[in-house]
């Protein structure tokens, strides 16, 4: 580990705000990626990561942070520059998806049944669409990955290292992506999207405070302090997340199209996409 | 796993928390019954579930995959053929985190001697014979409390398989193993499937201290056995009736 260690440290800003922070050489080009390193232990049954041609690149963030919105932008782009793309995120599998819907409406599941269901429903995505697009030699953009997950039942008192035992079957992703928000402008944009703050985002479950907008920064701090203690694990490259959305895609972009071998850069969104760029 | 790298699979610095399955001490007790299908156990476990009860003593009857909140996604899977190993574990580990959290726990923190049909010991013969990895499963179920003592009834795979066939007229495809391609006649594939099973929980005999029971005796002699055992280990007494003074 060579780079900065210090959450304030990693804070980047300004144009050259992306930065990699190598913690062991690991091959760059997508193709050429050798065995094992895909994985982080142990490769899923069954699958030989030889074949693996594709390039999966993960968008992290707290409810908030524009994920969203750069995902449809990202896909936009690289569409436009001949490559297909696949999404993957959270609650997106057919096997469980609905599942995991139901049990939230319900609050009456344990943290430990929802992490496991989370990991089933991110399983499913991965084997049954997310790895055979990858030996298509498609792009995937995760909207969340395995860090989300961890993060949340981190915080609700699971072992972090029983988390990463679950998910050491995982992809590692090409790139992965932080965009950092403070909790307070994560409200005021939760907020102005549906009017209201849910049970879930402001983490009710765990009894922070009877006040919606102080559970809210509470859960989302402990949200955070997990993302910086998995940033430094796993090498995410920080963007700031407050930072405006042309200029946050801006920088996605560089970083990728030197990761994928794009020349060019240049992106305005197509009018069906305009009114996400300000 | 030789080249692995070390942002996941060491075990690194983890403040305040503990992952590791360690023996607690509750006022309950935990009493499992492990095997493969037709060994005897599910008789055996109703029959000393019986007597516990006509005695009147605190006891709960749990059984694997029983939990209505992952119900409709376990049928599902199985209906429409989705699971991969994997998946076919997570599913099982969630329906039993469910079990595990809402009355297993509860039932041991509060003083019950819980009875169990099956326990993580089937997730770790059962999916390491799909392919999973058993340092994985190990991992996945090290929420679990250990049992106070493990009951193994053992047959020979010709016995166990004849008495499931026999009763049962269709093998069911997960059930039979089919998803793993191990023969295209399903009672074959049950067959080589329960065997892959049945070794492993061979393997464990030691390592997770079962109790070794001949499921070939017969079935009240058998059952006198397990009475007894089961008084040597766990302080009955505990769960008796209280008297009225």
């Amino acid at each position: 580990m060579t780079a900065a260690t210090n959450s304030s440290e990693l804070k980047a800003t300004g144009s050259s705000g992306v930065r990699r922070k190598k913690r062991s050489p690991k091959p760059e080009k997508g193709g050429a990626n050798s065995g094992v390193t895909r994985f982080y232990g142990t490769p899923l049954p069954g699958v030989n990561p030889a074949e693996l041609s594709g390039n999966l690149i993960v968008v992290e963030g707290t409810d908030g942070s524009g994920r969203s919105t750069q995902i449809s932008l990202l896909t936009e782009w690289l569409e436009s520059e001949g490559f297909a793309v696949e999404t993957m995120g959270l609650r997106r599998s057919f096997l469980v998806g609905e599942d995991i819907d139901a049990l939230l409406a319900e609050n009456a599941v344990t943290p430990m049944t929802l992490a496991l269901m989370y990991s089933t429903d991110f399983f499913d995505q991965l084997e049954r669409r997310i790895l055979p697009a990858l030996r298509s030699g498609l792009i995937v953009l995760a909207d969340r990955y395995i860090f989300t997950l961890i993060a949340r039942a981190a915080v609700r008192g699971i072992g972090r290292d029983y988390l990463h035992g679950i998910y050491e079957m995982a992809l590692r992703p090409d790139l992965t992506f932080w965009l950092d928000v403070q909790p307070e402008v994560a409200f005021d944009r939760e907020f102005k999207k549906s009017q209201t703050i849910s049970y879930w985002e402001s983490g009710r479950d765990m009894s922070l405070s009877n006040d919606l907008f102080q559970s809210f920064i509470r859960y989302q701090s402990m949200i955070k302090r997990e993302f910086e203690y998995l940033a430094k694990r796993h090498s995410f490259l920080e963007v700031d997340g407050e930072a405006s959305v042309s200029e946050v895609n801006r920088q996605l972009r560089k970083r990728i199209a030197s990761h994928l071998g794009i020349r060019n850069t240049h992106y305005r969104p197509s009018h069906a996409l305009a009114h996400l760029w300000r | 796993m030789a080249t692995t790298a070390p942002d996941i699979s060491t075990v690194q610095e983890s403040p305040g928390e503990q992952s590791a399955p360690a023996k607690r001490e509750f006022p309950g007790a935990l009493v499992v019954v492990e095997g493969i299908d037709g060994s005897g156990k599910s008789t055996q476990l109703y029959l000393l579930k019986r007597w516990l009860e006509i005695g009147g003593y605190r006891i709960h009857f749990t059984e694997w995959n029983s939990s209505p909140l992952v119900k409709s996604a376990t049928r599902r899977g199985k209906q429409r053929r989705l699971l991969t190993p994997t998946t076919f574990s997570l599913l099982h580990a969630a329906d039993f985190a469910d079990r595990c959290e809402r009355q297993i726990l509860p039932l041991l923190h509060g003083g019950y001697l819980v009875l169990a049909d099956r326990y993580v010991y089937t997730a770790f013969a059962r999916d390491a014979a799909r392919g999973c990895s058993p340092h994985w499963l190990r991992n996945l179920y090290s929420f679990a409390p250990v049992p106070d003592i493990t009951f193994y009834f053992r047959a020979p795979l010709d016995v166990a398989v004849s008495r499931i066939t026999a009763g049962r007229p269709k093998l069911k495809y997960y059930e039979a193993g089919m998803d793993l391609g191990l023969s295209l006649d399903r009672a074959e594939s049950f067959r080589i499937f329960q065997d892959r099973i049945l070794n492993n929980y061979d393997q464990m005999i030691e390592t997770d201290k079962f109790v070794l029971m001949d499921g070939t005796m017969r079935v009240n002699r058998l059952q006198k056995v397990m009475r007894a055992l089961l008084a040597e280990r766990v302080e009955l007494n505990r769960f008796a009736p209280t008297k009225k003074k």
